[in-house]
């Protein structure tokens, strides 16, 4: 691990000095040894540095902030097929937007900025990630920020992050990602649809207890579907009659 | 079958169904003779897939034969196949090193249902053996064939008509169709739940359940057979999609006969009825299939 930054009072973002082999979307399972793995999805762009944002919530996860050393497997599960659209909306939901700076990153890379726009919400002004990079990215993109519940010195949007995405002004046409919570992509999906996006071009990430990551251990089996191996990203049309979807 | 027994034992360690301590366990045996045709009181899942085992390291296997093996309890690994073999390598590593020998019982067993899955004459074997009196008729698939040169070929359809006659003394269960009969909210899952004690004995004893647990203990990371039906099965970082007992009953059985048959296009289930047997509060898959979901 080459470099620790603290982004909330629970979120951190560690970089490797290895390369991220996975796509965006994609998730490693990191290790502490003694202890055990987590499945984290990757927080940079193909090619570049690895870069994990993990919010500490439990045993692996509040011990991999202070390694020199961190244990690694992946690239697993499935990317965001953003290659396959001219236009791509990315919205993401609290802890949801490490997968979607990675989209960033790599549309950045290929010199198709201009055809992404993204969305974000937090909870509240201080549970926001990457703060030191908005303003990059507010040059290169429309990018918008919104929080539930603002504080005094907050000057931005405040409402749920399904309402962000009128504020959209790529084409129905556009591919929508979607990243959350289950609450906040079922609402942005209904959104989306309201507002006349295809569904066939809604792509979610669906989060599930991961162990093994190559489609055997059972945790992740949802539907006909093992998650690291479907998912996390899939097609919104393909799983939306699943009665477990957005538990 | 000893000449056979005898040249196979040349390649592989035999293992085979014996009597110790009044129970049927799998043990090293020396002879054909030695093999029980008694059912094993465990289905022999650990031949592939340890109760719990060391992940980090991934020893070469030797060659193994296991003798006595009961159809169903084989048919549970070429079921496993489909989702396991190919990407788990220590199971991969073990499943091609090892030769299955299955008996196929002569007669129904109490509580079995295998004519429901197809019976215990299975299409795929290493070497499939029937009884007949003094005699044994042996199937042998081609990657065997040459342990039994010397025998005589068998044409005709003696297996297959054993088959229909076993089927018809056991009549098969109205399996077909269950992942479209089947309902989501029945009452069934409530029942269950009210009397099920989430001790997992179903998952354990199922010849086809494959799922386990990742954890690490000093320097090693244990793979540990782990059970749907308990609580802490799907609890994430983002919460427990099936907090109640009775989600985790309906996965259990969604899993066996939607979701897998969906997938893979064949029920996760060979009618052996372990998980029957062994359950301590008397939940019956066999109702799963039975019971009349247009009544509710």
């Amino acid at each position: 691990m080459s470099k620790m930054t603290e982004e909330t009072l629970e979120v951190y973002t560690i970089e490797m000095n290895s390369k991220n082999e996975g796509r965006a979307g994609q998730f490693y399972m990191l290790s502490v040894p003694g202890v055990g793995e987590a499945p984290i999805s990757v927080a940079s762009g193909f090619g570049r540095n690895l870069i994990f944002t993990i919010r500490d919530v439990g045993s692996v996860t509040s011990k991999l902030k202070n390694l020199q050393f961190v244990g690694i497997r992946g690239p697993y599960g499935t990317g965001w097929p953003w290659k396959e659209y001219d236009e791509v909306i990315g919205v993401a939901g609290g802890i949801g937007i490490p997968p979607i700076r990675s989209l960033l990153e790599e549309m950045m890379d290929s010199g198709r900025q201009q055809d992404l726009e993204v969305m974000y919400g937090a909870r509240t002004p201080s549970d926001l990630v990457y703060k030191k990079e908005f303003g990059d990215w507010t040059k290169s993109l429309n990018f918008q920020i919104t929080v539930d519940t603002a504080n005094a010195e907050w000057k931005g949007n405040v409402g749920f992050v399904p309402t962000l995405l009128r504020k959209a002004h790529l084409s129905k046409m556009a591919a929508v990602f979607v990243i959350g919570p289950p609450l906040m992509m079922m609402n942005t999906v209904k959104e989306a649809l309201k507002l006349g996006y295809r569904e066939d071009r809604i792509f979610i990430s669906l989060e599930r207890r991961m162990e093994c990551g190559i489609g055997v251990c059972g945790h992740c089996n949802v539907g006909e579907y093992y998650v690291c191996e479907s998912g996390p990203i899939i097609n919104y049309s393909r799983v939306r009659d699943d009665k477990e979807l957005f538990l | 079958m000893e000449t056979a027994f005898i040249a196979i034992s040349r390649d592989f360690q035999t293992y085979g169904a014996v009597e110790r301590d009044g129970e049927v366990i799998f043990d090293r045996v020396a002879g054909f003779d030695q093999v029980s045709e008694e059912r094993s009181r465990y289905a022999p899942k650990e031949f592939l897939m340890k109760r719990n085992e060391n992940v980090l390291i991934l020893n070469v296997e030797n060659k193994t034969a296991v003798f006595g093996i009961k159809s169903c309890d084989l048919k549970g690994f070429y079921l496993m196949d489909k989702q396991v073999f190919g990407k788990d390598p220590f199971y991969t590593e073990k499943r091609e090193k090892t030769l299955f020998a299955n008996f196929v019982c002569s007669e129904p067993c109490s509580g079995g249902f295998c004519s429901s899955f197809g019976g215990p004459v299975l299409d795929q074997y290493d070497l499939q053996i029937l009884r007949e009196g003094e005699k044994f008729h042996v199937m042998v698939s081609e990657k065997y064939d040459r342990y039994f040169g010397e025998f005589k070929k068998e044409a005709g359809t003696f297996y297959s008509d054993f088959s229909n006659r076993f089927n018809s003394k056991l009549e098969p269960l109205p399996v077909e169709g269950i992942e479209r009969r089947i309902k989501w909210n029945s009452e069934l899952w409530k029942e269950y739940a009210s009397a099920c004690i989430s001790c997992g004995a179903c998952n354990f004893e199922c010849p086809t359940c494959y799922c386990f647990d990742l954890y690490d203990d000093g320097n090693e990371r244990k793979r540990e057979w782990d059970s749907c039906i308990l609580s802490g099965f799907t609890s994430s970082s983002a919460g427990n999609i099936r907090k109640d007992l009775d989600e985790r009953l309906r996965q259990r059985f969604y899993h066996k006969f939607v979701y897998f048959k969906k997938s893979k296009d064949t029920y996760l289930c060979t009618g052996c009825n372990r998980c029957v047997e062994d359950c301590p509060v008397g939940i019956d898959i066999k109702e799963v299939i039975t019971y009349d979901y247009n009544r509710e």
